[in-house]
């Protein structure tokens, strides 16, 4: 077993337990709030369609878009966004299974629960409960499937779950590790399916000794899956570690374990939160929790200060970070020395052919040219500013997963792509970065944010100090094509840019 | 006693009045015969005297309390009910399914259990072979037997039954009323029985009431009945078990 695969089994215990953690609360109040609705819409025939329509319209959102959703409406981000979007996600089967276990009770059998003299309740709690138990157990089997597979989207809205696994193997080219996240999050379905379908027959067969058997494997494995967060709860409960925050792209996992070993190595706690969406990081930083990451300038300048005018580098950095003191009481502590902007790159074959070197030259060739880019970039201000400023128009427009992204244009599914400046790829792909000559782009300096609170701590602004302009462009591209191309683990990367930084190697470019 | 003052119902439903002003006793320690054919308005009839059906109109006093003054609850609790296809609770073993009533009305754990022993012994069950079978186990008659336990869990002195014994093959069915015939008297049981069979209302009720399209055509002793038809429609039901007494005379007559 490669070195890779386990790193990645030895992250397991904590990320199941996490993940198991998330989908049992969901579940258990997803439960919690169908049960009483489902009775009340039993005997309130009115209520029936509204409340069955309005589960399924919210069953048909993507699970991932659910997710992303309860983050503004939160204003966090985290583990509640999560459990609201997977309780939300639990309730159809519920309630529309108890709904029908109820309604499915033999009216003679009704009749004879009335005449016998019990109360509408004794009725619902001694005959129609139980009848109906095989038809409820039915429907939180499904809804435990369904939130088991779909807890694993919690990580880009920053609760851990087995989808760290997934996320980061997709990012860093790291098949090892998408397996072992989604080969965990199928195993957990199946076996919480399995003991649940035992509970059900239990209940069909009104055995209480198979009820209890299959009661009792369910404890087994949720106290064996929670064990490590129990034991972990225990360990480091009074102090608080410092949490890093990092984006869904190598450079920001590298960073991001760079920046968490310097500050376990300074003597503080500190772990790193992968994954997160751009915009949910920041306002995760400013309402502190997390603590800090690495931003580039110009996404904080057209993203977050909503600016649309190109300042010189010096200006632009000095008006942002008292533009960030002012207004969220984040701290700019400084530039690492890089920049990673958003280009545009063709490969040298195209660029040789129709001979472009820089946007200008593009601009003619683009309605014939077909353009690829990541999840956010078409998105992003920095698109439209290049889009009105050059005239941008292509003939077909495409997103990928990033990693994907390099794939296609080498296979020339596409012409052109939005790439990093940093990427290991781009020399590998033997691609060209195109030029800005009209600076529609602002530049972006890789800058490190703290939040409110990790600004007051002198231990903590101590130990990120010395990083500042130590990481060169090359150094970085260099980090990053060790995990991209030479399948190296992120830890790696992260250790040796701690080398390159301790050893005064590293050149500003 | 059972007394029911002008009592008519109308399903909201139907429109159509399904009891019509229906007045009549039921004597204490008498069992009376509810007959009639399918929707002539017995089975309503019934249901009204627990509160499982309310009266549009018209008045029913159960030992002398108006019951619409009453708790339906405590009524139903207070009066047995055998019903039409048995009516057992699936899911309750034959233990439970009698001991219902007296678990409702907050009765000792030990009397319960005494009780259902009693019981089942009374209606031919040994306890020990019965008592933690489930519904599902029992053949019709047997479950039907439960059916009559558990209506007489709770000692009432009124006992309602719609159609009891129309599911049962006929040895079991000839069984049944005998024994429950008997029953009835020795505990001097108030008994309403609905059923559409004019033969088993001859043979066990005290009294009949005919009825017909919702109302009460006769009422009177098996014997008055059949000497008296007041109505065609009673002579016709009375008919179909008139021919079978004269041709199984006939039959036993001319033995060889």
């Amino acid at each position: 077993m490669s070195e890779r695969t386990l790193a990645e089994l030895a992250l397991l215990p904590v990320t199941l337990s996490h993940h198991l953690l998330l989908s049992l609360s969901a579940l258990s109040s997803g439960i919690l709030i169908c049960f009483p609705l489902a009775v009340l819409i039993s005997r309130v025939k009115a209520l029936q369609w509204p409340a069955l329509t309005v589960a399924s319209i919210v069953q048909t959102i993507p699970g991932l878009a659910l997710l992303a959703l309860m983050v503004p409406l939160l204003g966090q981000i985290g583990f509640l966004p999560a459990f609201f979007a997977l309780v939300l996600y639990s309730m159809l089967p519920i309630l529309h299974n108890t709904l029908t276990g109820i309604l499915g009770v033999d009216p003679a059998v009704i009749e004879a629960a009335r005449g016998i003299g019990m109360t509408t309740f004794q009725r619902l709690s001694r005959v129609e409960l139980p009848l109906a138990a095989p038809v409820i157990i039915a429907g939180i089997r499904t809804s435990t499937v369904w939130v088991v597979g779909t807890a694993t989207l919690a990580t880009p809205v920053g609760a851990t779950s087995l989808g760290n696994h997934i996320f980061s193997g997709l990012q860093t080219q790291n098949p090892a590790a998408v397996i072992v996240g989604c080969l965990a999050a199928a195993a957990l379905a199946v076996t919480l399916d399995q003991l649940i379908r035992l509970l059900e027959n239990a209940a069909r067969r009104r055995s209480r000794r198979a009820g209890l058997a299959a009661v009792a494997g369910l404890l087994v494995v949720l106290i064996g899956g929670l064990a490590p967060l129990l034991s972990n709860v225990r360990g480091n409960g009074p102090l608080t570690p410092v949490v890093v925050g990092a984006k869904t792209f190598t450079e920001q996992y590298v960073l991001a374990e760079f920046l968490t070993l310097r500050l376990r190595q300074a003597g503080l706690p500190a772990l790193s939160k992968m994954s997160m969406g751009s915009t949910i990081l920041f306002e995760a930083l400013a309402s502190g929790q997390v603590d800090c990451y690495i931003d580039y300038s110009g996404t904080i300048w057209a993203n977050v200060m909503k600016r649309s005018d190109v300042q010189p580098r010096a200006v632009l950095l000095d008006e942002m970070t008292h533009w960030l003191q002012a207004n969220h009481h984040v701290k700019l502590l400084g530039s690492l020395g890089f920049e990673n902007t958003y280009a545009l790159a063709i490969s040298e074959e195209t660029a040789a052919k129709q001979k472009i070197s820089s946007l200008l030259e593009l601009s003619s060739r683009a309605p014939a040219l077909r353009i690829g880019s990541d999840y956010e970039f078409f998105g992003r201000p920095e698109w439209l500013a290049l889009k009105a400023r050059y005239g941008l128009r292509f003939a077909e427009q495409r997103t990928f997963d990033p990693s994907l992204m390099y794939e296609a244009i080498r296979t020339k599914s596409v012409d052109v792509i939005s790439a990093y400046s940093t990427d290991g790829r781009i020399v590998d792909y033997k691609l060209v970065v195109l030029a800005d000559p009209l600076g529609a782009l602002p530049p972006y300096d890789a800058v490190l944010l703290l939040s409110p609170d990790a600004a007051k701590r002198p231990e903590l602004v101590a130990a990120l100090a010395p990083v500042m302009g130590a990481i060169s462009d090359r150094t970085m591209r260099e980090a990053n094509k060790m995990v991209d191309m030479e399948r190296h683990s992120v830890t790696e990367a992260a250790l040796f840019l701690q080398e390159a930084t301790k050893t005064g190697k590293a050149q500003t470019q | 006693m059972i007394r029911l003052e002008q009592v008519s119902k109308v399903f909201v439903e139907s429109g159509a009045p399904a009891v019509q002003s229906v007045t009549l006793e039921v004597h204490n320690g008498e069992l009376l015969g509810l007959v009639g054919q399918s929707g002539c308005g017995k089975t309503t009839t019934l249901k009204m005297i627990n509160r499982l059906v309310e009266p549009s109109s018209g008045r029913i006093v159960v030992d002398g309390r108006d019951i619409a003054n009453t708790d339906a609850v405590e009524l139903r609790r207070g009066i047995g009910y055998v019903f039409q296809g048995i009516g057992l609770f699936p899911h309750m073993t034959v233990s439970e399914n009698v001991g219902i009533v007296p678990k409702l009305l907050q009765w000792e754990p030990s009397l319960i259990e005494k009780r259902v022993d009693e019981l089942l012994e009374m209606m031919s069950l040994s306890p020990h072979d019965y008592r933690d079978r489930m519904p599902r186990e029992l053949s019709g008659g047997q479950q039907q037997r439960v059916g009559v336990a558990r209506a007489l869990a709770g000692r009432p002195n009124i006992v309602l039954m719609d159609e009891p014994f129309g599911a049962l093959d006929p040895v079991t069915r000839d069984a049944l009323q005998f024994e429950f015939k008997s029953l009835q008297k020795s505990l001097r049981l108030t008994v309403v029985m609905v059923t559409h069979d004019m033969t088993e209302a001859l043979l066990m009720a005290d009294r009949i009431a005919v009825m017909h399209m919702g109302q009460l055509l006769q009422l009177g002793t098996p014997r008055q009945l059949l000497a008296h038809p007041d109505h065609p429609h009673v002579a016709a039901l009375l008919e179909t078990p008139r021919r079978h007494a004269a041709r199984l005379e006939d039959l036993l007559r001319t033995r060889p």
